[in-house]
């Protein structure tokens, strides 16, 4: 421990360098830029950025560069809020809440807490971080195809606390994303899956176009539906910040969504984005006011975007300590400090502890400027929405198109897209929450090929789940939460057809 | 002047525009498709010599991701893209497989070899029989007579099927008569190797430089290296050739124009890619990727390439249909 206080020291004097702090600075500011346009996700931020910092030494690149990738998840949530379009996948789930709050005129509010649930949660992260890394990094090794069958199972348990809407509808939806989740080629075979001989489709329908699609394009599509005649909610400037009852309601899911996203961000693989959907399904569980959810409940706010922070931060575990990359971005940074001439590996704290400590020590310092940078801005953002539906709208499915073609550089997804606003639309007319679908299509792919996986490794034994001592205390919660939900549900002891109909008015089943 | 005069004349002066521009090849900015997203050795490598091409074209040369499907996004993109020297194409040893899987599979070949002009190899990185350090191989002897002697139990990763980190495998397997090993597919060679150092598989060909820091780290044994000498960077690790066994295989990356283009632009391009190999700049950012060269120009690498296409079909039959 005073091994560690004394490196990190170390650390803060190579963070707090004039040129480290401007660097971090830049990171940020461009990370927020980043996250806040719709499409233009953080992969590619980093990715063109890669080559400016060539003339930079390794510490000062990856400052900047992690700088951009944390920073975008605080930038992420504003388009969601203001606009109910997920600037990131991550994002999708403050859509719901965050957009409701907008809609009563609270995204000031909203929007605070969505950047001081971040800075608490990077801070979090980044503490855990420097305290257990090497630790921590063995346990997320251990973390093979079976455990994350596991872990996707509870995630698919969770569905059923997800949705604001009736039970049945919450699983329909999400069977409609599983299936949509099938398509592209077959991992394991090398079959075209429902392809349509598009090879664009070979890596399946991208979790971006259809979250774009379904939440901010259906919206507008659906917009002029209402009467909404020009009229805009423009906060009072005094509103922008949230009240105590607000502050109150989400201190919980603040340290909720922080431990959470920690731990599904050390976890290699590319699920992050169910860090966010599995703390807004643990929020409206532990709720004591679950009907509040997808009406503006600022726990569905709290949570998510604390999660996907801590998230993002956790991911740099095992990159550090064990030199694996989690998912594409950190595989773009161990790239880039690779070409700086750093071997990321289990030996990078010994061999490089300038780059180890100080990168670590920008992070605290990152955060507190991406909470200093991104708060005032919350006045300008919100002034957004004074622009008028018929100027902005029109702006906004630009921005879509463009974003969401920037992604891959597909007009296959741009198409994906405006399909899938069709579809929003006509979701929303029959009252279904997009939500799940967007799960469903999240899980599928990696379920799949987790499960498979795992079966290679057993010769197709199934007990290869229970067998391994993470995966099956992960089944037992599952089967857990399902009885304690079979049990009410039965010793209800109602008529099915009373069920039924408390189901379908959208009353939670638990 | 009356009418169709000035449309004469217009319209000659848009003939001859174009070839003026042919003439001073390149005018505008090209673009070079790298078919693998960032991160990987593709884009990495592509980079740094699209820096240098700048220098040399004074002219922009800008790299586009067009990665999916394994590489056969950009290849297909890249396939159809207007033949004149501007639109380029980053790929690896994918790119030789595509046909002969589709065949497999009696699919209609989206792209082939022959809607390729193979410009320059950039890279060659061998790739190394690697075992996780816990397993008690401690050279590729002793790993293979076991294999032998317990066969489909070993299971190997490999960063997808029928990709550039499982054809070595189909090959070894085929070399020293190992019985089929179980295939564990994952994401990439990131997920491939996570899979290897967590133990959820026993073995897998990764190159030299993706998996050098974990050998130096004690996590994962080179038992032998598919090269044709050995890495200086692991001189103690046997190749398979000394080890008697016939059997070569690098993850290379080279550069493509599509079937098309005309012969001078494609002699100016393989000329300026040359020279930006040969750059200082270049140079040092392969040394510090842990990359030992294996540059060679248009017609080393359409020679090589002939060759090495051949043993990826061979491999591709070998692996066969999974299912």
């Amino acid at each position: 421990m005073e091994v560690t206080l004394l490196n990190l020291m170390h650390g803060f004097s190579v963070a707090f360098q004039l040129d480290n702090l401007w660097y971090a600075f830049l990171g940020c500011l461009v990370g927020t830029l980043v996250g806040v346009l719709p499409g233009i996700g953080p992969l590619s931020g980093i990715s063109i950025l890669l080559p400016v910092t060539f003339g930079l030494n390794a510490t000062q690149a990856v400052i900047m560069l992690a700088g951009i990738y944390y920073g975008s998840q605080y930038g992420g949530s504003t388009t969601s809020i203001l606009m109910r379009i997920p600037g990131e996948a991550s994002s999708v789930m403050t859509c719901i809440d965050g957009n409701a709050m907008a809609r009563k005129g609270r995204a000031g509010s909203a929007l605070c807490i969505a950047a001081v649930g971040s800075f608490i949660a990077g801070t979090f992260g980044v503490i855990m971080l420097t305290i257990v890394a090497p630790p921590l990094a063995t346990i997320a090794l251990r973390f093979g195809p079976p455990e994350y069958t596991a872990l996707l199972i509870l995630g698919l348990v969770f569905l059923a606390y997800m949705s604001s809407t009736s039970l049945v509808r919450t699983l329909l939806m999400a069977c409609v994303g599983l299936m949509l989740g099938m398509i592209g080629i077959d991992n394991m075979t090398g079959h075209f899956r429902y392809s349509f001989d598009l090879v664009e489709l070979g890596d399946g329908i991208g979790i971006v176009p259809v979250a774009v699609g379904l939440f901010g394009l259906g919206e507008i599509l659906s917009t002029p539906s209402h009467k909404v005649t020009g009229e805009v909610i423009s906060p009072k400037y005094r509103e922008l910040l949230p009240n105590r009852q607000e502050w109150k309601e989400s201190a919980w899911p603040i340290a909720r969504g922080s431990v959470l996203g920690f731990i599904i961000g050390i976890i290699p693989g590319s699920a992050h984005v169910i860090s966010s959907f599995l703390s807004y399904a643990l929020e409206r569980r532990v709720s004591k006011h679950p009907e509040e959810f997808g009406k503006g409940a600022v726990a569905g706010v709290a949570g998510p975007e604390s999660a996907n922070n801590a998230a993002s931060t956790g991911a740099f575990v095992p990159m550090l300590a064990l030199g694996i990359p989690t998912g594409p971005i950190t595989a773009v940074l161990i790239g880039a400090l690779m070409i700086h001439g750093v071997s990321v590996g289990p030996q990078l704290v010994n061999d490089h502890p300038d780059v180890f400590w100080g990168f670590v020590a920008s992070m605290y310092v990152g955060n507190l400027m991406l909470l200093l940078l991104n708060l005032p801005l919350v006045g300008l953002f919100v002034s957004v929405l004074r622009i008028p539906y018929a100027y902005l709208y029109p702006l906004i499915i630009m921005f879509c198109i463009i974003g969401v073609y920037e992604v891959n550089h597909s007009v296959v997804d741009v198409w994906i897209m405006l399909i899938m606003g069709v579809v929003g639309y006509a979701l929303r007319k029959f009252s279904f929450d997009p939500a799940p679908l967007v799960l469903g299509l999240v899980i599928a792919p990696i379920f799949e090929q987790s499960l498979r996986q795992s079966l290679i490794m057993s010769n197709g034994n199934y007990l290869i789940f229970f067998s391994r001592p993470i995966s099956a205390a992960l089944i037992a919660i599952c089967i857990i939460l399902l009885a304690m939900s079979a049990m009410t549900y039965m010793l209800k002891r109602k008529d099915w057809r009373d069920k039924l109909a408390e189901a379908e008015a959208g009353e939670p089943s638990a | 002047m009356d009418r169709r005069n000035f449309l004469m004349g217009t319209a000659s002066m848009f003939a001859v525009a174009p070839a003026f521009a042919q003439d001073a090849f390149p005018s505008h900015t090209i673009t070079i498709l790298c078919a693998f997203p960032p991160g990987g050795a593709n884009d990495i490598v592509t980079r740094p010599i699209a820096a240098a091409m700048e220098d040399i074209f004074k002219h922009p040369v800008v790299v586009e991701t067009k990665a999916g499907a394994g590489g056969q996004v950009g290849a297909q993109v890249a396939a159809v893209a207007k033949p004149d020297g501007y639109t380029l194409l980053s790929h690896n040893n994918g790119i030789s497989g595509y046909a002969e899987v589709d065949k497999l599979f009696g699919r209609q070949p989206k792209t082939q070899r022959s809607d390729f002009v193979p410009l320059a190899r950039l890279i060659a990185d061998p790739v190394l029989l690697l075992v996780n350090a816990d397993l008690p191989y401690k050279t590729a002897k002793d790993f293979i007579d076991d294999a032998k002697k317990r066969p489909g139990e070993i299971v190997y990763s490999s960063g997808g099927l029928y990709g550039a980190t499982h054809l070595p495998v189909a090959l070894l397997e085929k070399a020293t008569g190992v019985a089929q090993m179980r295939h564990l597919p994952t994401n990439g060679g990131g997920p491939a190797i996570t899979a290897l150092l967590g133990n959820n598989a026993q073995m897998s060909t990764q190159t030299v430089s993706a998996s050098l820091a974990h050998i130096k780290a004690g996590k994962l044994r080179a038992l032998a290296s598919f090269g044709a000498a050995r890495s200086k960077a692991l001189p103690d690790v046997p190749t398979l050739k000394e080890l008697g066994f016939d059997v070569e295989y690098y993850l290379w990356v080279g550069l493509f124009a599509p079937k098309g283009t005309p012969a001078s632009a494609v002699a100016t391009l393989s000329a300026a890619i040359d020279k930006a190999a040969a750059t200082e700049q270049f140079k040092a950012t392969l040394d510090k990727l842990g990359l030992e060269g294996g540059y060679l120009n248009a017609a080393g690498f359409a020679k090589f390439w002939e060759a090495d296409a051949k043993s990826s079909d061979i491999a591709v039959q070998l692996i066969g249909k999974q299912g």
